[in-house]
């Protein structure tokens, strides 16, 4: 589904991204893990055409995306609807005036019907356990509600692909336990998670895949979950735990 | 858990519509950011003369250029200011030379009637003016850094809670033109079909921005109350010469001596 081959990313000179080849099967559940400043975060922002490469190729379901792609403003919306983000920083993802504009933000663009796009907001309400907030406006809420709304928003477009950057990043252990089996069931309902992260308490049996950077940004591991979890001195090695 | 329709794959399929204006309000966003940003503590000569000395020099050619009306010392001033330009880097070169031409050349073309009426000698005079200032500006503006020509003003008798306000602002110019890029990406990314009124999710995020500054502003008063701020602000200036400096005083000087002979 993303294929990633000899992808590299340099900013004002500074290499974010060397040499990096990916291929993620739909259905995954990947972690991105790796030290502060080792290109999680460049590497999520990669695939959701935020930056483009330097160098290389990135292939989503068979097609190249680049910038000249991208120009059709009809493929770029579809690309967008499949492949959802959820930013680290949460006040960067909110602009309307309601939680309930905002999670109907993509729906309402999708032009729905407007008895489905209640529906779905709804859902995603329930989901997110967020349907008392419909009518607050959410620069009022505190970070974990924000974060939820954030993963609603997304949620409601049906994305197959979610990408989240730190999720668990300022929300409190009932929110991270109820995030991780969130991600679970999403994953479960045929989903695939793409999710940097530092967070390992709360993350057991989301991922099966692990992806690591190291601080030289390159890709140093790329294994199943259990064992690079269980290799404690590679994580030490590495500066992740 | 999971609602129904989220397990399916949707079958949507989007309108065409030609709509560059989330492309367009970032690429004017990150334009600015990155001017306030760039990197100015390069090798190069230029960038390393003393900044409240290029500061000094530049408001001092700039106020002698106004007042002058030879032609020989404006040129002469032309030539001092492009030789600086050569000693620039080169992407700033390029940059600093189209924006330097553009306002003068329009003030040439409106000053053709003038001209028509023989008065060339004047029309050419302002041109000139127009242009070396400009250009003595953009290159201050390209090769100290804001801080440090904030950070000088303090020898032109500007108070310190002036200078202090002047870089906050820079400040924080940056970091909300990051904060509205990032909710621009996130508009972008969530732009998956037609939107029915373009401007209502800009003013969505600029009510964002407005939110955000006034917090950032409450927990900036809230930190500086916490360090014992009480309104008074001092800032030192750093004012040690190098060899550079020096040579850099001659020229200005026999600059200024120029002027004074040619007036």
């Amino acid at each position: 589904m993303i294929k990633l081959e000899n992808i590299s990313f340099t900013y004002k000179n500074k290499l974010a991204l060397d040499n990096v080849n990916v291929h993620i099967k739909e259905g995954e559940s990947v972690a991105i893990i790796g030290p502060n400043g080792s290109g999680k975060s460049t590497f999520l922002k990669l695939l959701n055409t935020i930056i483009f490469p330097n160098q290389g190729k990135y292939i989503f379901n068979k097609t190249e995306i680049n910038e000249n792609r991208l120009k059709d403003n009809k493929y770029l919306k579809l690309f967008h609807k499949r492949l959802g983000f959820v930013f680290q920083n949460s006040d960067a993802q909110l602009f309307c005036s309601t939680v309930f504009e905002e999670v109907a933000f993509g729906l309402m663009q999708m032009e729905l019907p407007e008895a489905e796009v209640n529906e779905r907001v709804q859902d995603c309400l329930n989901l997110l356990n967020i349907d008392k907030l419909k009518e607050e406006h959410p620069y009022n809420l505190s970070g974990g509600e924000k974060k939820r709304v954030a993963i609603a928003s997304v949620l409601a477009m049906n994305p197959e692909v979610i990408t989240l950057d730190e999720p668990m990043n300022g929300i409190d252990p009932k929110g991270k336990r109820f995030l991780r089996d969130l991600l679970i069931a999403l994953n479960k309902s045929g989903k695939t998670i793409i999710c940097a992260t530092h967070d390992f308490e709360y993350i057991e049996g989301i991922f099966n895949r692990v992806i690591v950077f190291s601080e030289e940004h390159k890709i140093i591991r790329d294994d199943k979950y259990e064992n690079v979890i269980k290799d404690e001195d590679f994580l030490r090695e590495y500066n992740i735990i | 858990m999971i609602p129904e329709w989220l397990i399916e794959k949707d079958n949507y399929v989007p309108k065409e519509e030609k709509n560059l204006y989330i492309e367009k309000s970032i690429f004017s966003l990150i334009k600015i950011v990155s001017i306030i940003r760039q990197n100015k503590s390069k090798d190069k000569l230029v960038y390393s003369i003393n900044p409240t000395l290029k500061l000094i020099t530049t408001i001092l050619n700039i106020v002698f250029i106004s007042i002058s009306r030879n032609f020989i010392y404006l040129s002469i001033l032309d030539i001092y200011a492009l030789g600086n330009l050569l000693l620039m880097e080169k992407t700033s070169r390029k940059r600093i030379l189209i924006k330097s031409l553009v306002f003068p050349f329009i003030t040439l073309i409106a000053l053709i009637p003038s001209m028509f009426y023989g008065n060339i000698y004047n029309s050419l005079v302002l041109f000139q003016k127009i242009m070396t200032t400009i250009l003595l500006m953009n290159l201050l503006s390209h090769n100290t850094k804001w801080s440090e020509i904030s950070k000088s003003l303090k020898l032109i008798f500007i108070p310190d809670i002036f200078i202090w306000i002047m870089d906050i602002t820079i400040k924080y110019i940056v970091l909300l033109g990051e904060h509205s890029i990032n909710l621009l990406y996130a508009l972008k990314l969530r732009s998956v079909g037609i939107t029915s009124n373009k401007y209502n999710s800009l003013t969505g995020i600029m009510g964002n921005m407005f939110i955000k500054s006034y917090k950032m502003s409450e927990e900036m008063y809230h930190a500086m109350e916490c360090r014992c701020f009480v309104g008074e602000y001092t800032k030192k200036v750093d004012f040690t010469l190098k060899k550079y400096d020096y040579i850099y005083i001659i020229i200005n000087i026999l600059l200024i001596s120029l002027f004074i002979y040619s007036n």
